[in-house]
């Protein structure tokens, strides 16, 4: 087992934390967005993650099949928020509807901003791994020395 | 003559290699549904190791389950990271002796 590949264990966790934490963002900057090009107030976005063996272009067949290969992880899919928008009574709005309300994204920004919390530490924890792994890798150099 | 020590800090070393690797991938799965934490039984896998037998990879119990069906301890996968550098490091430069002393058993030959 080598220990090049636990690298790509958790860069994959930093990329889908980023995937996530770009989701999050993109969710606050349109929280009061009410045209889309879908039609319609912007809905709120998630990521769902699903783990999957490293992507290791030298990950040998052994390691596979016993199973000690590392798992990494991607985003399987972005979900979009099916609740119903949130109705304010704006009659001079352009995008009013015949009784005068427009229909508003249900974001919660603290919902948002908790969960941007929580991808950015998760991203440091992948970060931290990554650190020690190098650190791991250094001292193996540093035996034919 | 270094066969004994070496080997076994190979074995050690490579050990331990895995099991980052385990901690890396739970680390990285810390917010994937439904995901279990893996590890090995450090001792028992080591002393297979020595005979032997591919390690086995077992999910660990007896962590508390999310709501969405993780269990991914951070508390623990941080202290797992931390722990196995500092075993590796120790067993590198216990290895880093050993290979010093056959070097200087080869040096001191040549100049006698």
């Amino acid at each position: 087992m080598s220990l090049f590949s636990l690298l790509s264990v958790s860069g994959s966790g930093m990329s889908a934390q980023r995937a996530r934490a770009q989701l999050l963002v993109e969710n606050l900057a349109n929280a009061e967005t009410t045209r889309t090009p879908q039609g319609g107030p912007y809905r709120r976005k998630d990521a769902v993650f699903a783990a999957e063996p490293a992507p290791s272009p030298f990950a040998s067949v052994f390691e596979a099949e016993t199973g000690a290969a590392g798992t990494g992880v991607r985003v399987a899919e972005v979900i979009e928020d099916t609740r119903e928008p949130e109705k304010k009574y704006l009659p001079g709005h352009p995008d009013a509807d015949a009784e005068g309300y427009v229909a508003f994204p249900r974001i919660n920004p603290a919902e948002d901003m908790v969960d941007l919390m929580s991808a950015a530490r998760g991203y440091e924890a992948n970060v931290a791994a990554i650190v020690a792994v190098k650190d791991m890798i250094n001292r193996s150099i540093d035996l034919l020395r | 003559m270094t066969e004994g020590v070496a080997g076994r800090l190979e074995h050690y070393m490579d050990l331990l290699s895995l099991r980052q690797k385990l901690v890396a991938s739970n680390i990285a799965n810390a917010d994937t549904p439904g995901y279990k934490t893996r590890d090995i039984d450090f001792q028992r896998e080591f002393r297979n190791r020595i005979a032997g037998t591919a390690p086995a990879v077992e999910e660990v119990s007896g962590l508390e389950v999310k709501q969405d069906g993780n269990n991914v301890s951070m508390d623990r996968e941080a202290r797992l990271l931390a722990e196995n550098t500092m075993r590796f490091n120790l067993a590198a430069n216990l290895a880093r002796i050993e290979l010093r002393t056959v070097r200087s058993a080869i040096e001191e030959g040549r100049s006698g």
